[in-house]
């Protein structure tokens, strides 16, 4: 008796593994669709000519910043000089114990001043506001320190504008991204309440004048490894379930938000470790239970690059940050899993990411331990076991292949060495690196100390990525 | 056959396809890689044959009829002819209709597939700009893809082809919002010849309907910018039901201006909601008319945080307006006395003031203005 229930503990392991390939897989198809529209458009629907349009709203980029001295004049600089008609740009110190604040104040040549600034969302108190008088408004809010959603809050509290690009300090946008986000705004102003961008990682790449000049894969496996993981996110996955209208996450990298819905649920949650997928949940949420109709969009063409953990350390202590937010989000949306109420979002995104993301490393350690036992004791069908590891090795590596081939689109990553990378990478990704994540995102169920709300990664500066360490 | 069986069966399908997948990768992404190569190198070649036509007409010989189907070529074209205004860029008609160029790309568009063929072909006819090509866009201006509706449009627009107007207008409710706010981007092309077509249209369904449209055609009106539509959009700013349609019209009457704007405009500034009187009082910034500084300086006290920053920016650009921005440093509320000092500080008073002070040519407000702005009390939420 015992051994039967082991036996189908196994194969339902491994079907689970072979359904969570099969959903990616699905989840790609649907994305090549929407990208082949993305694409279309950005290459002849000349969105372009809106930067000369008085009719694009303007725009806050809201930047939060932490102990990011080696790169935040970088980050700035590059934001200044992205195409848009009108924005300004709003930089939290978030009580850094660095030298942020004094490198901001030196290299835009600011000022404390006076600002009408209100406190419509609660944040830490604010120490002083600094502006410099360069055509494009930059503002510094120096506050307490409060952590990255607290930061962005103070920060959308101080915006001028509808619509703040929440994002971090360690990025380097695309010329257009910007401009690219906002024709969903100006296609339906009333409904849109968030646009999200496509994070790649910044690592590796060359940079000039603030701006990317050339895409490259890493040598170093780890944020190569991270490449691929962003490309399945964000190419494969991102534009399917924008397309059905129930995008669960926009990424805390680039999230384009108007500022009073922002404002109307309350504003980011301090202390959660994953804010940015909060947020978009609560969003959902509050327009859904209100029936006030509204869009939460991904635009594949609005590309944003950002630095990626380099080393083994400071990638741990990220995934289980990242996890420890999915854990929370996960508790505090329960009762929108399966919930027809909540539409696709309900029924499709948020229980795919509750059953493949929050319950894979459960699983997949469960797997771990339980096939071999029953492997051991004779009770599993050695062939058959076999097969269904290899059709979910199958799966993942098709899926990534498919990322790679829908990636084809940005025109990035063209000479034979990023390919070759890229592929070998497909190729070993499942026989190692994943299994290593998965020991993390499971120390991410147990308490400790091992995270903090800032993550305390250990930056480079986006100015000193093209180099890599040997 | 058992489940056994079964699962190799999928293993070996999966595994075709990941080696398919794997060829795709590594033979697409090199030959496209080799392809963009190819066409950069073509257009500059193009680019440089092209040049020396516009220089010297003759040299018109090189160009062959197969050049009409070549993205490469299509693009230098395009890349030239927009660098160029009068006769050198006549000069590129011949060009075009040496290689059959509109007919060409004609043919294209009125294809069923491949999209993307479709789309280079109305993008290049829309670029073009040759009035050859009107009749076919005019007939692509009800085409299935949204897209080819829209680049038809602004081709038609970019050679001033007045008769789509109303054929534009005629589609516009029913078309998604994204068509709409790109149909309305194109009638801006047209300048002063949409400006009757346009306002009569507003006038028509301003209080019929409710979607965007209406405001996006108001809003046009304003990037025209002729004064001859402020009397008309004034009078609909009193029957106008609408507030998004109320805001469009006060948005345009702040660029159009005019003496007739001023009246509604002051009705419009103490309105009870608060987006229009905001809006308003942007809008007498932009006509310049200080009779209004008192009601502004009201503004300063308003509500509405938008009404209190919009009225300060106003003061800021209207004659007298600083002096009762001076006044209101001293106001009993922190956002109203930060936002005057931040009007102020950006029309350049801050840095005036500090200018006076050290050739000793200050008065007390300056020294007020100055510290102020330098002794922040620290903001609690």
């Amino acid at each position: 008796m015992i051994l039967e229930i082991m036996e189908w503990v196994g194969y339902t392991i491994l079907a689970y593994f072979v359904l969570m390939q099969l959903y990616m897989v699905y989840l790609a198809v649907r994305s090549a669709l929407v990208l082949r529209r993305s694409h279309h458009l950005d290459r002849f629907g000349r969105v372009g000519e809106m930067l000369s349009s008085h009719r694009v709203p303007p725009v806050s980029i809201v930047i939060a910043a932490y102990n990011e001295e080696k790169g935040i004049v970088e980050a700035v600089r590059s934001m200044a000089i992205v195409g848009y008609p009108r924005l300004e740009i709003v930089v939290t110190n978030d009580g850094s114990t660095d030298d942020t604040l004094r490198r901001l104040i030196e290299a835009f040549d600011m000022e404390k001043v006076r600002i009408p600034y209100r406190p419509d969302l609660k944040t830490e108190p604010i120490r002083a506001i600094y502006r410099t008088h360069s055509p494009i408004r930059i503002t510094v809010i120096d506050k307490e320190n409060g952590g990255r959603a607290d930061a962005l809050n103070a920060g959308i509290n101080a915006a001028r504008y509808p619509y703040a690009l929440c994002t971090d300090a360690d990025v380097v946008l695309d010329a257009y991204c910007l401009i690219r986000s906002m024709r969903h705004v100006v296609e339906d102003r009333e409904r849109t309440v968030c646009v999200g961008g496509n994070v790649r990682p910044l690592n590796g790449c060359s940079l000039e004048l603030g701006h990317l000049v050339k895409a490259t894969v890493p040598k170093r496996m780890i944020p190569r490894m991270q490449v691929l993981e962003y490309l399945r996110s964000f190419v494969t996955s991102r534009p399917a379930w924008s397309a059905m209208g129930a995008l669960p996450i926009v990424s805390g990298a680039f999230g384009v938000w108007k500022r009073s819905a922002v404002i109307a649920i309350g504003g980011f949650e301090v202390g959660h470790l994953g804010e940015d997928m909060d947020l978009t949940m609560r969003m959902h949420r509050y327009h859904l239970a209100k029936g006030i109709p509204y869009r939460i969009v991904y635009e594949p063409a609005a590309v944003i690059w950002t630095e990626v953990p380099e080393t083994t350390r400071v990638l741990r202590r990220q995934r289980i940050r990242w996890q420890r937010g999915l854990i929370r989000s996960v508790r505090d949306f329960r009762p929108m899993t399966f919930n027809p109420r909540y539409r696709a979002l309900g029924m499709v995104t948020w229980p795919g990411m509750v059953l493949f993301e929050y319950l894979a490393p459960i699983v997949e350690f469960s797997g771990w331990i339980i096939v071999p036992t029953v492997l051991f004791m004779g009770a599993i069908n050695i062939p058959m076991m076999f097969a269904l590891l290899g059709l979910a090795y199958g799966a993942g590596v098709a899926n990534s292949l498919l990322a790679i081939l829908l990636d084809e689109s940005f025109g990035f990553y063209h000479s034979p060495k990023d390919i070759a990378r890229l592929v070998v990478m497909a190729l070993v990704e499942n026989l190692g690196f994943r299994q290593r994540t998965v020991v993390w995102r499971m120390r991410a169920f147990f308490g400790g100390n091992a995270t903090r709300i800032w993550g305390n990664m250990e930056r480079r500066g986006v100015g000193n990525l093209g180099v890599e360490h040997s | 056959m058992n489940s056994f069986h079964i699962a190799i069966a999928a293993v070996t399908v999966m595994f075709a396809v990941s080696l398919m997948l794997l060829l795709a990768v590594v033979v697409f992404k090199w030959a496209n890689g080799r392809r963009l190569e190819a066409r950069e190198n073509r257009r500059a070649a193009y680019l440089k044959l092209l040049s020396q036509h516009v220089a010297a007409p003759g040299s018109i010989a090189e160009i062959s009829v197969k050049e009409a189907d070549d993205a490469a070529f299509i693009d230098a074209l395009i890349d030239i002819r927009h660098a160029l205004s009068g006769s050198p860029a006549d000069s590129l008609d011949g060009v075009i209709d040496r290689v059959g160029l509109i007919s060409h790309q004609a043919k294209r568009l009125s294809s069923r597939f491949p999209l993307g063929r479709r789309l280079r072909a109305v993008v290049s006819l829309a670029e073009i700009g040759d009035p050859k090509a009107a009749p076919i866009l005019m007939h692509h201006l009800t085409d299935r893809v949204p897209e080819i509706r829209v680049q038809s449009a602004r081709g038609l627009a970019r050679m001033r082809h007045t008769p789509a107007i109303d054929v534009i207008l005629d589609r516009f409710h029913d078309e998604t919002p994204w068509v709409q706010s790109r149909f309305a981007e194109t009638l801006a092309l047209y300048g002063r010849d949409a400006v009757w077509p346009l306002t009569a249209w507003v006038r028509v369904n301003h209080n019929y309907r409710r979607d965007k449209g209406v405001t996006e055609i108001i809003r046009i009106l304003g990037i025209i910018g002729d004064s001859e539509v402020g009397p008309g959009l004034a009078e609909l700013l009193y029957t106008a039901e609408d507030p998004e349609v109320r805001i469009a019209i006060i948005e345009t009457l702040g660029i159009i201006g005019g003496p007739l704007a001023l009246r509604p405009l002051r009705r419009m500034i103490q309105s009870a909601d608060w987006r229009i009187r905001a809006k308003a009082a942007t809008a007498f910034s932009r006509i310049g008319d200080s009779s209004i500084n008192p009601i502004l300086r009201e503004g300063l006290d308003d509500q509405s945080w938008w009404m209190r920053r919009n009225s300060a920016a106003a003061l800021a650009s209207l004659p007298g307006g600083i002096d009762f921005l001076y006044e209101a440093i001293g106001a009993a509320e922190q956002f109203t006395r930060d936002a005057a000092a931040e009007a102020l500080a950006d029309c350049g008073e801050l840095i005036a003031a500090r200018d006076r002070l050290e050739s000793g040519e200050s008065d007390p407000r300056d020294a007020q203005l100055i510290s102020y702005m330098h002794i922040p009390e620290p903001v609690t939420s």
